[in-house]
């Protein structure tokens, strides 16, 4: 039971906090009854797609853990964190603002397009950690007691629910602005840790292929080791990994793009030219 | 276009004088890694060619060793490590989290 709980629990920390800051923001936003549904559309799609994606790992387990299913995963990765970005940059230019300003410059800020991509990342958070709990349950449904398995998968969802509520309530107790600022940077991270999960497994493949030497010298070998400060492979290093991108002995490509993604947020966000921005929000 | 050629003539001799990847064998049986403990060359890469020979799927997983793959039951597949630095590397089954975790040993 204990088992199934953490699992349940921990799989669905990616995507309940991006639902929750999601949440929390559109609840501000004027016209949002419009928006909710596109959120809640997306959670819903989400979990369609879960439960498709889990069917394709126990019907077509070779194909998934083939190239193709290796650059599918690596693909669905890689698109979420470029829609956090676009994201986090379209609340940059509105979250911040009172609500009065806001309510001026109704029906800018929630736009048909970027409503469909905010459905998209919600619906992609959801399926990708979803997938795994889906396969978890049932294999597991399978060996174990049935009723302690769902009392476990119960308390985890209610446990992920309770982050949710506890999200909900910091954005009401913390300065408006304050709490934007946080969840952005919450939103940034974790769009980090994608795009290394991505890589990941892009240069997984990379690996199985004969390249030039100096190439897998810059997607392995580690550019620095910080093991002794905080071990990727200890619980907490593992999941601190996977929800900013942490890595104790990243590549040099791994630093890289990890570094390069964070300044472009920064440019993003701080200074939300409207040229740069409109071209991603 | 000029680039091309030159891109090839880089590429086609590492083809041609590579030597197959070390490779190793790992089963997972429910969560039980057989076996527990693997040693490799370390600066080198290598193969591990996982079966999943248990009841359910498990989660091969490792953040040092880069690796996350969802394995159904019956499943076998591989996986190409970068050069390791030498150390001992763990890896485990993420839906198995309660039982002890393999370890790659790099020398």
């Amino acid at each position: 039971m204990e088992q199934a709980l953490l699992i349940v629990w921990r799989e669905s920390v990616e995507a309940l906090l991006v639902i929750g800051i999601l949440f929390a923001w559109l609840r501000q936003q004027p016209g949002r009854r419009h928006a909710m549904a596109y959120l809640w559309g997306g959670v819903g799609l989400g979990l369609l797609l879960a439960g498709l994606l889990a069917g394709l790992m126990a019907l077509a387990g070779n194909w998934m853990n083939g190239p193709a299913g290796e650059w599918f995963q690596a693909g669905l990765s890689l698109v979420a964190s470029l829609l956090i970005l676009q994201m986090a940059c379209w609340m940059a230019r509105h979250g911040g603002q009172l609500r009065q300003q806001l309510q001026r410059d109704a029906g800018a800020a929630l736009q048909q397009g970027r409503l469909l991509s905010l459905s998209l990342l919600v619906a992609l958070a959801v399926a990708r950690e979803g997938s795994e709990t889906v396969i978890f349950l049932y294999g597991a449904s399978a060996s174990a007691n049935p009723s302690s398995l769902a009392l476990g998968a119960l308390l985890g969802l209610l446990l992920g629910l309770a982050c949710f509520a506890l999200l909900q309530a910091g954005s009401r107790f913390i300065a408006w602005r304050q709490f934007f600022l946080i969840s952005e940077w919450l939103l940034i991270l974790l769009g980090g840790a994608l795009l290394i999960s991505a890589l990941d497994r892009a240069s997984a493949q990379w690996m199985a292929l004969e390249l030039p030497e100096q190439l897998y010298n810059l997607i392995g070998t580690p550019l620095w080791d910080s093991s002794v400060l905080l071990d990727d492979g200890s619980r907490v290093g593992t999941l601190l990994a996977s929800l900013t991108g942490y890595r104790a002995m990243p590549s040099t490509l791994q630093a890289l793009l990890l570094g390069g993604y964070w300044l472009l947020a920064w440019r993003l966000l701080r200074k939300p030219a409207p040229v740069l921005c409109s071209s991603l929000a | 276009m000029k680039l091309y050629p030159l891109l090839l003539a880089t590429i086609l001799p590492s083809i041609a004088l590579a030597a197959p990847l070390p490779s190793y064998e790992l089963q997972i049986r429910d969560g039980h890694f057989s076996p527990a403990s693997l040693q490799v060359a370390a600066g080198q890469r290598f193969k591990i060619i996982v079966h999943n020979l248990g009841q359910g799927p498990v989660e091969f997983e490792s953040t040092p060793l880069r690796i996350e793959k969802v394995l159904s039951p019956g499943v076998s597949s591989f996986v190409v490590i970068h050069p390791l630095k030498p150390g001992s590397y763990g890896f485990f089954d993420e839906f198995h989290p309660e039982l002890p975790p393999g370890v790659i040993e790099a020398r």
